[in-house]
């Protein structure tokens, strides 16, 4: 009996990885969900939850002239897509710092430009096919190149994210404490802005521009619901994309379906699920809500 | 009188917001070890001072002299300033008092944590070490802030109407500290609104008007018949409550 449920597991959660590429698509995907998540964390705590959104298209037009230029060449699609996200957020700071006009409308007004720019330029020099696949990637066609890129920028990511951490943090809760010890707030915003668009470049070989960002905010959603601490909802993000990637990898193989959307559809179950049962605000907790008696011990975070 | 020059002097500063200047020819300094109380009507420029001050605006002419290196600076603003909903507790709020002069990637030591359990029992705090901000009273969040500039042992203090919303007992604990932190040499300045308050705090007040600044004694506002002349006390003041 035990040997048949071992054998059921293995070749459910093991055999398909028995295939390299399956494990260059599980490796690329480890690495975005270590990397994209607490960007997603700080993303939501600084409310710009829809900025992630907004960069995805705005690298779109890079990820074409890198197309354009040199055919499914990752490391040119990849530097494009660098190029055009910093030009588009640099391009709605400015304008917005000039007009006086919110940096969410700026950015909503470049992000659809440039949309409309990468899929023309797709369509004129490919064919649907390119297009499709630059929108919504393709793990499974992680090859080697492409995988030390997404892991080298991943690490590159996380490395970066932990120097300039505790400025992110205080310029989140106070940002007049940063500027009173002579840091401007706008350049960790800047650097931070250049994480993100650094992630999905990472991410648009495996889940595609459009999709790239799901991993990176869905499980930061889904985190608020179990942390009020902002380590705890690093870590439970973190771990919600991990099980999501690997999940949906195996879901993919084993039913057949395409693997971007089953893993950013498991990181939204995980949300779903999350907001119904999660230990914090949730649905469930909301019901069962009952205030702590007076003198009675004081809730930690947790 | 100390004949060592103040860490904080003013030499002929002007001071604008956009286009328009606020205050000029600003001279004085501000006494090592005493308290300032910041006065005057509300738009008479007393926040464009602490933006001058802390280097956060910069002069249209003039300079601010100041020898307190910038880690050991702390601006205490008004409490809408944080973002409560940050998920961090009083002790990390605390605790980030020891960053600019700890480090960026430094973890925290043993007697950096003992540090922070001292300063909130000295405030009355330790009992809310693990609460989240967004779950503190206005007094609470008060004494937390104050705790992150002991913590950061600040050597030049500026508060931007500390007591404002704040309980009587809070208002008692935050004079206290002011006061020994003053004792241990920090120069610390103060904005206020309420008399009774500057007459306990302050030893000596600036007085703001009509763009300018005058450094006056305390007394002048306890005792009736001071040394201000009447008309320019009264339009520095005006707006500024008596007990």
């Amino acid at each position: 009996m035990l040997g048949v449920l071992l054998a059921s597991l293995h070749e459910w959660l093991v055999a398909p990885f028995d295939y390299g590429f399956m494990r260059r698509a599980l490796v690329a995907s480890l690495a975005l969900s270590l990397a994209a998540p607490p960007m997603g964390v700080f993303l939501v705590l600084r409310g710009m939850s829809l900025i992630g959104d907004a960069m995805a298209h705005a690298i779109l037009p890079g990820v074409a002239l890198g197309f354009l230029f040199a055919g499914f060449s990752l490391p040119m699609m990849s530097l494009g897509g660098i190029l055009s996200g910093l030009l588009v957020a640099m391009l709605a700071g400015s304008v917005s710092q000039m007009s006086g006009q919110r940096e969410d409308a700026a950015m909503a007004s470049f992000f659809l430009i440039s949309l409309a720019a990468g899929v023309m330029i797709i369509s004129l020099g490919g064919s649907s096919v390119d297009l499709t696949h630059v929108l919504f990637g393709s793990v499974l066609a992680v090859n080697t190149t492409a995988l030390v890129l997404i892991a080298s920028i991943s690490s590159v990511i996380v490395i970066i994210l932990a120097v300039i951490f505790r400025a992110l943090v205080v310029e989140c809760l106070d940002p007049l404490f940063l500027r009173g010890q002579g840091v401007r707030g706008s350049l960790a915003h800047g650097a931070f802005l250049g994480l993100v668009v650094l992630n999905l470049t990472a991410g648009f070989q495996t889940l595609g521009t459009l999709m790239a960002v799901g991993l990176m905010m869905l499980p930061a959603t889904a985190a608020r619901f179990w942390s009020k601490r902002l380590e705890g909802l690093i870590v439970v993000a973190i771990g919600i994309a991990l099980v999501a990637s690997t999940g949906g990898l195996l879901l993919s193989y084993h039913f057949n379906i395409p693997s971007g959307p089953a893993i950013i559809l498991l990181a939204g179950l995980g949300y779903i699920f999350s907001a119904l049962f999660g230990s914090h605000h949730s649905l469930l907790q909301r019901l069962r809500r009952r205030a702590a008696p007076l003198g009675a011990e004081t809730p930690e975070l947790h | 009188m100390d004949a060592k020059p103040a860490r904080l002097r003013l030499h002929d500063l002007q001071l604008a917001q956009g286009n328009r200047t606020v205050l000029e020819h600003i001279d004085g300094e501000f006494r090592d070890g005493a308290i300032t109380a910041l006065i005057g009507a509300n738009g008479t420029g007393k926040s464009t001072l602490i933006q001058g001050i802390m280097g956060m605006l910069k002069p249209i002419a003039g300079r601010v002299e100041c020898r307190v290196p910038r880690e050991r600076r702390a601006w205490l603003p008004q409490q809408l300033a944080l973002d409560l909903t940050f998920p961090m507790s009083v002790e990390e709020l605390v605790m980030t008092g020891s960053w600019p002069s700890h480090g960026a990637l430094k973890g925290y030591c043993a007697a950096h944590y003992r540090r922070g359990r001292e300063i909130m029992a000295r405030l009355g705090i330790s009992h809310l070490a693990h609460r989240p901000l967004g779950e503190l009273s206005g007094g609470q969040r008060q004494r937390a802030l104050l705790g992150r500039t002991l913590m950061q042992e600040a050597k030049l203090l500026l508060l931007d109407e500390p007591f404002a919303n704040v309980d009587a007992e809070t208002v008692e604990v935050l004079m206290t500290v002011l006061r020994d932190m003053a004792k241990e040499g920090a120069t610390i300045i103060v904005v206020l609104h309420d008399m009774e308050q500057l007459s306990r705090l302050a030893d000596e007040a600036v007085v703001l008007t009509g763009g300018h600044a005058r450094w006056v004694p305390v007394e002048s506002f306890a005792q009736p018949g001071g040394t201000l002349p009447v008309p320019f006390l009264s339009q520095a003041i005006s707006g500024v409550s008596a007990c």
